[in-house]
């Protein structure tokens, strides 16, 4: 136990390091959810609406910034791996493939919750935008919940993107969708009904409603149950990822073509 | 001698244009090209119109569903143009390239044809998406006035593309940088919300930028303007565009004879 712990933390240090190899790096994570805020805190700020929708714009942008460096940095360390001909050697190791990508995952996870200081300092500076009705306790389980969320949705992703190059280019292009139908920036509540259904199966669509309603007063604040189905549903993805792991083991040890993959 | 030469520059520009196709198009796959050309641009649309309508009223979401369509220009010109010309660097081909006696300037423009051309057809499929699930309108529109924003705007925002690809050329992360030019755009150009909501400042990089002339006069076409009435802001656009040309061709001459006297074509 001791030795995955260690593996899953050199992995993790591994992954931090690297990501502040290069100074342009940072704009990943410091200027993409900045633009995404920036966007939408000028839309939303249109004269004549509501300024409790200013909370989207200052907390859209960060949800924003971390979804993309927790899912696609750490679902593309694999892609790094291959590109740079070290996914042989790490199917090689004795440590399981989950224990690296786990460490891969929290690395990417850290940075991307960096993503809320720039675009909450642009919501309070740049349009005097606070959150007056925060409930601290509960916007802290929210972020927690959320947090899990992200952290499964990328272990699962992970095999998908080291069985399929391809795999990465098709849920890259998924990866605005996400913010809509997660409701990162507007409620799903304005969306078709079918496409709240889809949403409905998205672990992020509960988390992220229970972290606004942490910030509002109106509206309905069944935050327990919504973080139970966040979670819920987290654990199920979870599940798939168990097999979709032995498949890449498989692949990995038996054909011996991943790297081709 | 004249006309000979005009001719082998010509078939340079053409062969440089098919190379750079076949060897640089990083689309050239079908799920490339799905995943990249239509699923991100539908989704992009989608979340602005919808954030747009969320917060302006649903009546105003062909405003957003236009200004989104032309934006996808700057997929093919910034990311396209970027990408075929720091390529040369990551595919280890800049010492060869730069060892031709090609002309420099016909390679460096022959970078943005096809991307050019890839941008108008992106925007056509952005247009397709307005119509058939935004309500854009166009029976008020002066369709060909239109068309030939779209095609001025593809042109402007590959200049700049020539630019920051220049740029690609000396540093490793250009596909970073194309990232934030792209996504600033949505911001400074007009294209989600007036630029004169920008503090006066920012306005002056927003009309520095394509884009941000080109957006404006497609809204005015499509609200059925004359093209005496959008004249100056489609020449303002094509002028734009050239100057971040000519400057990505300045600057990557200037790099180029760097990498001559310290022969580090591929170190600096």
């Amino acid at each position: 136990m001791r030795s995955l712990v260690r593996a899953a933390f050199s992995s993790l240090r591994l992954t931090l390091r690297t990501r502040v190899v290069s100074g342009w790096m940072y704009l990943n994570w410091l200027v993409f959810p900045l633009i995404f805020a920036a966007a939408g805190l000028f839309v939303l700020s249109t004269p004549g609406g509501s300024s409790s929708r200013l909370v989207y714009g200052v907390l859209g942008g960060g949800l924003i910034g971390y979804w993309s460096v927790a899912y696609i940095d750490g679902g593309n360390g694999i892609q790094d791996e291959r590109w740079q001909g070290t996914l042989e050697q790490v199917f090689a190791t004795p440590t399981p493939l989950w224990v690296i990508i786990l460490g891969k995952v929290a690395g990417a996870i850290l940075f991307g919750l960096l993503s809320f200081v720039p675009t909450a300092a642009l919501g309070y500076f740049g349009f005097h935008a606070v959150l007056p009705q925060l409930d601290p306790s509960r916007f802290v389980i929210s972020l927690g919940v959320l947090t899990f969320t992200f952290f499964c949705i990328a272990i699962t992703l992970t095999p998908l993107f080291a069985l399929w190059r391809w795999a990465f280019s098709m849920v890259n292009g998924f990866e605005i969708a996400v913010y809509v139908l997660c409701g990162f920036m507007f409620p799903v509540a304005i969306l078709a009904p079918w496409a709240q259904g889809v949403a409905g199966v998205l672990a992020p669509t509960w988390a992220v409603r229970a972290l606004y309603a942490s910030t509002m007063a109106e509206g309905p604040h069944d935050l327990v149950a919504w973080w139970l189905v966040a979670v819920g549903l987290s654990l199920l993805y979870l599940c798939g990822a168990y097999f979709l792991y032995a498949l890449v083991e498989r692949r990995a040890r038996v054909s011996g073509q991943l790297a081709w993959a | 001698m004249g006309v000979s030469r005009i001719a082998s520059e010509v078939a340079v520009f053409a062969r440089s244009t098919y190379f750079q196709y076949v060897a640089l198009f990083q689309w050239a796959s079908v799920r490339g090209y799905v995943a990249y050309k239509i699923l991100l641009p539908v989704d992009q649309m989608l979340f602005f119109v919808e954030l747009g309508a969320y917060a302006t009223g649903p009546e105003n979401a062909a405003y957003f569903a236009l200004g989104n369509a032309l934006q996808l220009t700057a997929n093919a010109g910034i990311f396209g143009v970027i990408a075929t010309v720091a390529n040369e660097r990551h595919f280890g081909t800049l010492p060869i390239l730069l060892g031709s006696p090609a002309n420099r300037l016909v390679t460096f423009m022959s970078r943005a044809v096809v991307n050019v051309l890839d941008g108008i057809v992106t925007v056509i499929i952005g247009f397709a998406i307005a119509i058939g699930l935004f309500g854009l309108d166009l029976h008020h529109a002066n369709i060909p006035l239109l068309a030939l924003c779209v095609v001025v705007v593809s042109l402007s925002t590959a200049g700049l593309g020539l630019m920051f690809g220049s740029i690609g050329l000396v540093m490793r992360d250009a596909i970073i940088v194309a990232n934030v030019i792209y996504y600033v755009m949505l911001v400074l150009c007009g294209v989600n919300f007036p630029v004169s909501r920008l503090p006066g400042a920012v306005q002056l990089i927003s009309y520095s930028l394509p884009l941000t002339r080109g957006v404006e006069a497609a809204r005015e076409a499509v609200a059925g303007a004359s093209f005496g009435q959008v004249a100056g802001l489609l020449g303002g656009e094509l002028l734009v565009g050239l100057a971040w040309a000519l400057a990505g061709y300045a600057l990557f001459a200037t790099l180029e004879g760097w990498a001559r006297r310290g022969g580090m074509q591929e170190a600096y």
